[in-house]
C-alpha cells in the first residue's frame, strides 16, 4: 500500500467538518448579515442625528414605522420562504382600510345596522382572509406563478377599493371619524398607545422629560406590540413547530417535500391568507390611529415588504430566512424611511437613496452567510 | 424453501398504445438482494413505480407476504411497507439533515401541523440511525447540501428504513456518484441486507455492481423478462449478455468497431 493511502486510513468524513462554537458558530446564523446592516445603519443615524432619533420621541415615532414595516414583511418572509410571493399586500392594506372606515362611517352592509370597531375589524378579516384563501387557491390550482396571479390582484383590489369609495363615499377619502379609541378598547387594541409602563419608568429614572419638566411621551404605539407578538409567533411556527418544517421543505424542492407528504397546496394558501391577516393588522393600526382611510393607502407596501424580507435573509427563490434577519431588516428599513426627521441636513429623495445601497449590501452579506451554511447552493 | 415477499403475477402496463411491460413476474425475498437489469427503456422504472403506487397495472396482481394489494398512491404503498428511493431522492438541500428524515413524518408535541417539533430527539434519533447505516454525521442540523452524494443517498435509505420500509427500492443508486461512494452506497446495501428483515430491489446499469451484491436477477427487455436466476444460476457470460437485451457482446464490439471503421474509411 503506497504511503499516500496509508495516511488516509482511519479518517471518515465527519472529520473533514471541523467544529464550530462561540462566535464561529454565530457566523453561520441566517441572520447576521440583516444583524450586521441593522447595527450600522443604528450607529450611522444616532450619530447622525446627535442621538435625536433615539430620544423618548424620536424611538416612538421610529417604532412606529419600524412596525408597520415589519408586520407585512414578516409576512412576505414566510410566504417567500416557501416560494411564493404576494404583490397585493399594498392594495389589501387599501382594500381593508376602506372596508373599515367605510364600514364605521357608513354602517354595515344589507342595512344591518351600525358598526363597531370589532365588527367593522373582524367582517373586513373575513373577507381578506377569504381573498387570501383565493389568491393561494388560484395560485395552487392554475399553477401560474404567484407573481402574476398577486399582480393582478395588485390592480383588482386597489380598483375595487377606489369604485366603492367613489359609489358609496363619493370621494376617496374618509376622514373625521369619531376617535374610537377612546371607548373602544378593540380600537384602542389597535389604535392606542402600549407599553406606556416603559415610558413612565424612563421618566422616574430621570429621563422622558419636556420642557416644562413633566413627563414628556406616555407611550409607543400599539402596533409596536403587534409586530413584536406577529414576529414571535411567526418565529416560532417558523422554527419550532412541523408547519415550519413544512413551510421551509414546501420552498426548498415542492416536489420532493409532496413525495414526503408535506400537503405544499394547503402550505401555500396557508401563507397567503397569514399575509392577507398582517395587511389587515397593518390597516386596522392606521385606521383605529388616524380615524382616516384613503384609497391610496398601502402603495408601494408590497414592493417594501418584499425588500425587508430580502434584506432580512431571504432568499428570492425560497426554502431559506429567517424571522429574526427580517426583524433587524424592518428596524434598518425602519430607520432609513424616517432618517430625514431627525438628520436636518437630508430630503425624502435620500430615502430611496438609502435604500437602494442598504438592498444591495445586505443582498451580498446574505448570500455570502447562506453559502457558508448550505455549502455553497 | 420461504415464500417471496413481494410477488408480481403477469404484470402488463400500457401507456395508451405503448406496452410499457407485457406480463413480468417478479418474486422477491427478505433479506436477499435482487438485481433488476436491462437495457434504456426496458421498463425497470415503470415495473417499480407500480410497486410504488405511482401507476396502476392495467392487468395482473401484485403480492404482499401471499396477500393480493393495489395501491391507488404512493401514500399507501408507502404505508404498506414500500420504501422507495427515487433518483432524485426527494430530499430538500437547504433543510438540515434531521429535518429531511423527518419531513412529513415530524415528532412533535400538540395540535398538527402546529405542534412543536422535538428537534432534540428528532436530532438524535437521527444521528444514530445514520450510524447504525454506516454514516457518522457529525452534525445532524448540517445542510444536506453540505453532504456528499453517497451521504445523500445513504440518508434516503436510513430514512426509508426507518419509517418501516420492508421493501426497499433502490433506483439507479449509483449511477451518479464516483468510485468510492459508489461503493459507500453498495456497503450501505450490504448492512441493510444483513439486517434478513427487508427485501431489496436495486435497479443498475452497471454489471459489476450487480455481481458484488445481488443474491438474485431477473433482466428486462423491451418490456419482457427475458432471464431470471440466483447468482449460483447464471454464468458470468449469460449476465453480460441478458444485461445487454440478449445481444451477444461480441456481436456488440464488432458493431462498435465497424462504426468506427465507417468513419475513418
Ligand atoms: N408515463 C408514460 N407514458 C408513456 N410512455 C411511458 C411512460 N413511462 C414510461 N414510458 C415508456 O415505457 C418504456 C419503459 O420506460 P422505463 O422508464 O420503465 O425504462 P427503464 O427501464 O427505467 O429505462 P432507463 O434504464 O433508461 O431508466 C419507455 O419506452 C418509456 O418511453
Ligand atoms: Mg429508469
Amino acid at each position: 500500500m503506497s504511503t499516500a493511502q496509508a495516511g488516509r486510513q482511519g479518517r471518515s468524513e465527519a472529520d473533514r467538518r471541523r467544529r464550530e462554537g462561540g462566535l464561529s458558530g454565530l457566523k453561520r446564523r441566517p441572520e447576521v448579515g440583516a444583524l450586521i446592516v441593522m447595527l450600522a445603519v443604528v450607529l450611522a443615524i444616532g450619530f447622525a442625528s446627535n442621538g435625536n432619533a433615539f430620544n423618548a420621541l424620536g424611538l416612538k415615532n421610529n417604532l412606529s414605522i419600524i412596525a408597520q414595516f415589519g408586520i407585512i414583511a414578516t409576512g412576505a418572509c414566510l410566504l417567500m420562504i416557501a416560494g411564493e410571493f404576494d404583490l397585493s399586500i399594498g392594495s389589501m392594506i387599501g382594500f381593508a382600510g376602506m372596508s373599515m372606515a367605510m364600514m364605521l362611517k357608513w354602517g354595515l352592509p344589507f342595512g344591518l345596522g351600525e358598526a363597531t370597531p370589532a365588527t367593522a375589524f373582524f367582517i373586513t378579516l373575513a373577507m381578506t382572509l377569504a381573498l387570501g384563501f383565493l389568491i393561494g387557491f388560484i395560485v395552487t390550482r392554475s399553477k401560474l406563478t404567484s407573481f402574476i396571479v398577486t399582480l393582478a390582484f395588485l390592480f383588482f383590489l386597489r380598483g375595487v377599493t377606489e369604485v366603492a369609495f367613489r359609489v358609496i363615499n363619493q370621494s376617496t377619502q374618509i376622514s373625521g371619524l369619531p376617535d374610537f379609541k377612546q371607548d373602544s378598547w378593540f380600537a384602542d387594541l389597535f389604535g392606542g398607545e402600549a407599553l406606556s409602563w416603559i415610558y413612565s419608568l424612563w421618566f422616574a429614572f430621570g429621563g422622558n422629560v419636556n420642557r416644562f419638566g413633566a413627563q414628556w411621551v406616555s407611550g409607543l404605539d400599539a402596533r409596536v406590540v403587534w409586530w413584536v407578538v406577529i414576529s414571535i409567533f411567526a418565529y416560532v411556527v417558523l422554527s419550532r413547530t412541523q408547519a415550519g418544517n413544512w413551510i421551509f421543505a414546501t420552498g426548498d424542492n415542492r416536489e420532493s417535500a409532496r413525495a414526503n407528504g408535506v400537503p405544499v397546496e394547503w402550505v401555500r394558501i396557508g401563507l397567503f391568507m397569514f399575509t392577507a391577516f398582517c395587511a389587515t393588522v397593518f390597516a386596522a393600526c392606521q385606521v383605529f390611529d388616524t380615524n382616516t382611510a384613503d384609497a391610496a393607502k398601502g402603495n408601494l407596501k408590497e414592493l417594501e415588504a418584499v425588500a425587508i424580507a430580502v434584506v432580512g435573509g431571504t432568499l428570492m427563490t425560497g426554502g431559506f430566512g429567517s424571522v429574526i434577519g427580517v426583524f433587524c431588516g424592518a428596524i434598518t428599513f425602519g430607520l432609513v424611511a424616517n432618517a430625514v426627521f431627525f438628520i436636518p441636513s437630508i430630503d425624502g429623495s435620500y430615502y430611496r437613496v438609502f435604500v437602494g445601497v442598504v438592498l444591495l449590501t445586505a443582498v451580498f452579506l446574505n448570500e455570502s452567510v447562506r453559502k457558508r451554511i448550505t455549502g455553497g447552493i | 424453501m420461504q415464500s417471496p415477499f413481494v410477488r408480481l403475477e403477469n404484470v402488463v402496463k400500457r401507456f395508451g398504445p405503448f406496452t410499457a411491460l407485457n406480463g413480468v413476474n417478479l418474486s422477491v425475498f427478505r433479506g436477499e438482494i435482487h438485481a433488476l437489469l436491462g437495457d434504456n427503456g426496458a421498463g425497470k422504472s415503470t415495473l417499480i413505480k407500480i410497486l410504488a403506487g405511482v401507476h396502476r397495472p392495467t392487468s395482473g396482481t401484485i403480492y404482499i407476504a401471499d396477500d393480493p394489494v393495489s395501491f391507488v398512491s404512493p401514500r399507501e404503498a408507502s404505508e404498506a411497507g414500500i420504501g422507495t428511493v427515487y433518483q432524485d431522492l426527494a430530499l430538500n438541500q437547504l433543510l438540515s439533515v434531521t429535518r429531511n428524515f423527518f419531513m412529513g413524518r415530524e415528532l412533535y408535541w400538540g395540535p398538527r401541523p402546529f405542534g412543536l417539533l422535538r428537534l432534540e430527539e428528532m436530532d438524535r434519533i437521527t444521528h444514530d440511525e445514520m450510524i447504525k447505516i454506516g454514516i457518522n454525521i457529525s452534525d445532524p442540523r448540517q445542510a444536506v447540501g453540505t453532504m456528499s452524494g453517497g451521504q445523500r443517498q445513504t440518508l434516503a435509505i436510513a430514512r426509508a428504513i426507518y419509517f418501516g420500509a420492508k421493501v426497499l427500492i433502490l433506483d439507479e443508486p449509483t449511477s451518479a456518484l464516483g468510485q468510492k461512494q459508489q461503493m459507500e452506497v453498495l456497503k450501505t446495501m450490504m448492512r441493510v441486507r444483513a439486517r434478513g428483515d427487508i427485501a431489496i430491489i436495486f435497479i443498475t446499469h452497471n454489471e459489476i455492481h450487480s455481481k458484488l451484491v445481488a443474491d438474485r436477477f431477473t433482466f428486462l427487455a423491451l418490456g419482457e423478462v427475458i432471464g431470471s436466476g440466483t447468482h449460483a444460476d447464471l454464468a458470468h457470460g449469460d449476465i453480460r449478455t441478458l444485461m445487454a437485451g440478449g445481444v451477444e457482446m461480441r456481436d456488440l464490439e464488432a458493431e462498435v468497431a465497424d462504426a468506427a471503421g465507417s468513419r475513418s474509411g
